[in-house]
C-alpha cells in the first residue's frame, strides 16, 4: 500500500466515524426535526441538518434523513435547532412561604419559565445551602420537569432569612459532604451577597469546592476595591474554571473610571476564570456591556439570574438575554455555545449541551426575528437592536415541553375528522 | 453664552414642572375602551395611580414622561377570571399547591392586571391562600370560593365530599372579604347528582354573588342543557365554554337552539381554556355561527401554561382568529368579566379609574394556535403584550419603551 493510499483510507475511515456511519441509519425513529439549521457548538456543526429522536435520545444528525422512517415529522425549516439551553444562574427555591428571600417568595418555580424560553436545564446558584438543600430538593427539584442542578451556598442556610454574612455558618466539610451525597444534582459552590471586606466567604467556598472537586461561582457582594479588589479574586483567590457572575454589573469596578474594562478581567480570563452574565434585577448594564464588546470582552456563559425581581424587568427570560448578547455583536453560533456547551463544560456535565448521536434528546428550536426591538437593562436604559430570539419548540428527554406554534401538533380539521378524537357529547 | 443658556434653563424648569400635570402619557395609540364605547386614536394620561385624562390630543409638555405607543392598542388592564394561583403550600398534584402557579410571573407579560382564582380555595383554606399569595402579589388577585370547604385539595376524594359543601359557611367567608371574594365555584364534581351545583347556587344566593361552574364529569343523567337552562341563575357563569363534551351542533353542524335560550336567560359563557377545555371542534362552528364567548379566560395552571393555552393574549388571539373583531375581544377580556364579577370599578379607562392599562400589539403573519387536544389551527393575527401598567406603575415593558434610550443617556446622539 502506498503512503498516499494509506492516508486516503484513513481519511475515509475518519469521515465515516465522524458522521456516525459506522452505525447504520436507524430503521425508525419517533420524531424527525426536518429542514432546520443545526447549531451544535460541541460538535462544531452549523449547517442545514435533520435531527432524529427516539426513546429520549438523539439517534441521528445528518444532512438529510428520510421522513418515512419517522412516526412524527416536524417541519422546522427556517429555524435553528440547538441543544436544550442551559441557564447557569437561576433561583428556583420557591414555595416555602418565607417572604422576601430567595429561599422562598423571591424565587420562582422552574417549569413556569424554563421551557417557554428554550431551557431544559437550570442551575440554581446558592438559593439553598447544605442545611436546606434537601428541603429544596423535595419541594422543587424532584417535582420539576426541568432538569434542576444546584450550586450550594457557602452559607449553611443559603439565601434564607439568616443571611449570608456569618462566617461561622460557612463550613466547607459539611458543604462538600452534601455535594458528594448528591453528585447528580450538586455541581458547584456559590458565594453571594457577602458584605465583606474580608475574603472568608470566597476562601471557604473555594475550600469546599476543592474538597468536592466542583467549581465555585462568585457573586462578589459589596464593593471593597481596596481590601478586596476583583483582580486579586481572579488572579489569586479563584481557581481556573471558577466562575465570576454578574460580569457586566459595573458594581465592583468591572469598568474603570476611564471607561476601560478592568485589565484584571483579561488576565483572569487568561488564567481560566469563567465570566458569566447573571443578568438579574441589578446586574446587567449597557454602560459596561457596550464598552466590554468594543474592547473585546464578551461573556463565556449567558445566564438569567431568574427570580421575581428580574422576571418582569429588563431580564425577562433566557432568549431575551441571549438576544442582548447577539445584538452586542456575538455571532449566533457563539451565543448558542455560551448557552449550551460552554455552561455544560463549566459545571462538568459534559453529557449535556450537545446533539451528539446517543446524547439525551434535550433540543431547542429557535426562531431569529429581524425587526426593531428595544432591550432594557437594569438601570432602565434601552438599547435598540434588530435581532430577537424566540423559543419555538423545546424538547426535553424526547418529550415536547413547549410548542409555540403547534408545529408538533396536528391540523385541527384532520384531527377531528377522526371519530375517535371527537368525544361526541351527551345530547 | 453657556451660562446664559443655563440660567434660562433654570428659570424654565419650575414653569415646565408646574405644567407637568401628568406622570405618564401614552401618546398616539388606539384606545379600545368598550365600557365607554371608545375605539379611536386617543392619548391616555396617568397621574399617580389613576387615569387622569383620555383625549384626542394631550401635549407631551403636560407630562413628566411621554411614551410613544403609536401603532398599538391601548386597553384597560386585562381581567382573567379563571386562574389557579394558590401555590406554595407543598401540596402535591393539587390546585391548593403544586398545580397552581404564582400570578406575577404570568400576568403582566400577558397584559393582565387582575386575575380571579376560580375555586382553588374554599372557605376553610381561603385565609391561608390570602396570606400566602394574594397579599404578596403585585397582580390584583380576586377569588371565587369553592363550594367545597377545602377547595381543590384533592380531585377524586375531597372535591367529591358533599358533606364538605356548606353554603352558609361559604357565604359567611365571602362576606368577610367582599374586596376579594367575588363569587362561588363548583368544579370537578363527578355526580351524577346536582349537589355541587345546587349548593354553589345556594351559597351564591346567600352572599349575593355569581356562581361559576366547571361541570366536572359530563353525565347522561345530568344533561348540560339543564345546567344552563334550569340550575344556573342569570349572571351565573359556565366556564370551559368550548370544551369537547359540550353539545354545540346538530348532525348538520347547525348550532343547537338551547344555547341562545341560555344566553337569553342571562347565563354567561366563559372560555376557561385550561389544559383540557378548549376544542376547535366546538369553538370554530360556535363562534362562526355567532355564539361568541361572554368572557375570555385562561384557566392558568401548570397543566395549561406550557400547552395550548400559554397565556391570556394567546387565548385572545384564538377568539380573534374566528373573525371576532378586536374591539369585542377586548370587551370579553376587560369590561365583560369585570361586570360578571360585579367589579365595575375595573375593566375600563374612565377618568378617575385605577390606572390598570395594557398596550397590545397585533402582529400579522402565520401563527399556529393549539387547542387542548394539541390540534392546530393556522391564524394570521397574534396579540402580543407590549406594556402593562398596574396601579400607575409600569409592570411590564417588552421593548423598553418607557425607559431612556442608550444613546441619549450617554450623550451619543
Amino acid at each position: 500500500m502506498t503512503k498516499q493510499a494509506c492516508v486516503c483510507l484513513l481519511t475515509v475511515v475518519a469521515l465515516l466515524a465522524g458522521y456516525g456511519c459506522g452505525e447504520a441509519l436507524p430503521e425508525s425513529y419517533g420524531m424527525l426535526l426536518k429542514g432546520g439549521h443545526v447549531i451544535d457548538p460541541k460538535n462544531e456543526i452549523s449547517a442545514p441538518m435533520d435531527v432524529a429522536i427516539d426513546e429520549g435520545k438523539i439517534v441521528a444528525v445528518r444532512e438529510s434523513l428520510p421522513e418515512d422512517r419517522a412516526e412524527k415529522v416536524v417541519d422546522v425549516s427556517g429555524l435553528y435547532v440547538t441543544p436544550g439551553l442551559i441557564d447557569l444562574h437561576a433561583h428556583v427555591y420557591a414555595g416555602t412561604g418565607i417572604p422576601r428571600v430567595l429561599t422562598g417568595d423571591s424565587s420562582v418555580y422552574p417549569d413556569h419559565f424554563s421551557f417557554r424560553s428554550g431551557c431544559t436545564t437550570l442551575v440554581d446558584v446558592g438559593s439553598s445551602g447544605h442545611r436546606n438543600f434537601e428541603d429544596f430538593k423535595d419541594r422543587v427539584i424532584d417535582r420539576s420537569k426541568t432538569r434542576v442542578l444546584v450550586m450550594l451556598n457557602v452559607a449553611g442556610g443559603g439565601m434564607g432569612p439568616d443571611g449570608e454574612d456569618n462566617p461561622e455558618d460557612m463550613e466547607p466539610e459539611k458543604i462538600a459532604a452534601m455535594a458528594k451525597k448528591y453528585p447528580d444534582i450538586i455541581v458547584g459552590v456559590k458565594t453571594a451577597h457577602y458584605s465583606g471586606p474580608e475574603w472568608v466567604s470566597v476562601e471557604r467556598a473555594v475550600e469546599a469546592a476543592g474538597l468536592a472537586d466542583i467549581p465555585v461561582m462568585v457573586d462578589f457582594g459589596a464593593n471593597h476595591p481596596k481590601e478586596r479588589p476583583i483582580g486579586e479574586l481572579y488572579l489569586e483567590k479563584l481557581r481556573p474554571g471558577d466562575i465570576y457572575t454578574h460580569m457586566y454589573s459595573g458594581l465592583r469596578v468591572e469598568l474603570t473610571d476611564e471607561g476601560k474594562i478592568n485589565p484584571s478581567m483579561f488576565q483572569g480570563r487568561e488564567r481560566g476564570i469563567i465570566f458569566d452574565i447573571g443578568h438579574g434585577g441589578g446586574s446587567f448594564t449597557w454602560r459596561v456591556a457596550v464598552p466590554a464588546y468594543e474592547q473585546g470582552f464578551p461573556p463565556d456563559t449567558i445566564s438569567t439570574d431568574l427570580h421575581t425581581g428580574s422576571m418582569n424587568a429588563g431580564m425577562k427570560d433566557m432568549t431575551n438575554v441571549m438576544s442582548k448578547i447577539l445584538n452586542l455583536g456575538s455571532s449566533l453560533e457563539e451565543v448558542v455555545r455560551m448557552s449550551t456547551w460552554k455552561p455544560a463544560e463549566v459545571i462538568k456535565r459534559t453529557e449535556l449541551g450537545h446533539l451528539s448521536e446517543g446524547a439525551i434528546a434535550d433540543v431547542t428550536v429557535l426562531r431569529l426575528d429581524e425587526g426593531d426591538f428595544g432591550f432594557l437593562d437594569v438601570r432602565r436604559i434601552t438599547l435598540k437592536g434588530n435581532k430577537l430570539l424566540t423559543a419555538e419548540l423545546t424538547i426535553k428527554g424526547g418529550h415536547v415541553e413547549w410548542d409555540l406554534n403547534g408545529r408538533a401538533g396536528e391540523d385541527w380539521e384532520t384531527f377531528y375528522a377522526d371519530e375517535k378524537n371527537r368525544v361526541d357529547p351527551w345530547r | 453664552m453657556k451660562l446664559f443658556t443655563l440660567l434660562i434653563g433654570l428659570l424654565l424648569i419650575p414653569c415646565s414642572l408646574m405644567s407637568q400635570t401628568y406622570d405618564l402619557l401614552l401618546k398616539g395609540g388606539k384606545v379600545i375602551d368598550p365600557r365607554n364605547g371608545i375605539n379611536a386614536l386617543m392619548d391616555v394620561a396617568v397621574s399617580g395611580n389613576k387615569i387622569a385624562r383620555v383625549a384626542e390630543s394631550i401635549s407631551p409638555t403636560e407630562a413628566k414622561k411621554t411614551v410613544d405607543v403609536s401603532g398599538f392598542s391601548v386597553t384597560p388592564g386585562l381581567v382573567d377570571i379563571h386562574v389557579h394561583v394558590y401555590t406554595g403550600t407543598g401540596n402535591k398534584n393539587s390546585y391548593t399547591g403544586d398545580r397552581s402557579v404564582y400570578p406575577d410571573g404570568f400576568t403582566f407579560r400577558s397584559g393582565v392586571t387582575t386575575v380571579v382564582d376560580a375555586g382553588s380555595s374554599g372557605w376553610t383554606n381561603f385565609p391561608d391562600f390570602k396570606n400566602r399569595v394574594i397579599d404578596i402579589s403585585k397582580t390584583r388577585v380576586l377569588a371565587l370560593l369553592n363550594i367545597v370547604g377545602k377547595g381543590m385539595a384533592g380531585r377524586n376524594d375531597i372535591e367529591q365530599d358533599t358533606s364538605d359543601m356548606d353554603p352558609k359557611a361559604t357565604a359567611k367567608r365571602a362576606k368577610e372579604h367582599p374586596d376579594i371574594i367575588v363569587g362561588i365555584k363548583s368544579a370537578h364534581f363527578h355526580g351524577p347528582e346536582w349537589t355541587s351545583v345546587d349548593k354553589a347556587v345556594e351559597a351564591g344566593k346567600l352572599a349575593d354573588l355569581p356562581v361559576m361552574i366547571d361541570f366536572g364529569t359530563f353525565q347522561e343523567a345530568r344533561p348540560f342543557q339543564e345546567l344552563v337552562l334550569d340550575h344556573l341563575r342569570p349572571g351565573d357563569i359556565y366556564t370551559h365554554g368550548y370544551k369537547r363534551q359540550v353539545p354545540y351542533v346538530d348532525d348538520k353542524h347547525k348550532l343547537l337552539p338551547y344555547l341562545a335560550q341560555a344566553r337569553k336567560r342571562g347565563v354567561k359563557f366563559d372560555v376557561g381554556h385550561g389544559g383540557g377545555s378548549f376544542s376547535w371542534k366546538n369553538a370554530v362552528p360556535a363562534i362562526r355561527q355567532g355564539f361568541w364567548p361572554d368572557s375570555i379566560s385562561t384557566d392558568l395552571h401548570i397543566g395549561s401554561m406550557n400547552a395550548g393555552m400559554k397565556d391570556m393574549t394567546n387565548v385572545m388571539s384564538k377568539i380573534l382568529s374566528q373573525g371576532v373583531p378586536l374591539y369585542d375581544v377586548i370587551k370579553m377580556s376587560t369590561w365583560n368579566p369585570a361586570q360578571q364579577m360585579k367589579r365595575s370599578d375595573l375593566g375600563h379607562l374612565s377618568e378617575g379609574a385605577v390606572a390598570d392599562i395594557a398596550v397590545l400589539r397585533l402582529d400579522h403573519g402565520r401563527f399556529g394556535l393549539v387547542d387542548a387536544q394539541r390540534a392546530r389551527l393556522m391564524a394570521t393575527k397574534l396579540l402580543v403584550c407590549e406594556m402593562t401598567i398596574r396601579d400607575g406603575q409600569v409592570a411590564w415593558d417588552l421593548n423598553g419603551r418607557t425607559a431612556t434610550d442608550y444613546r441619549e443617556a450617554y450623550g451619543l446622539m
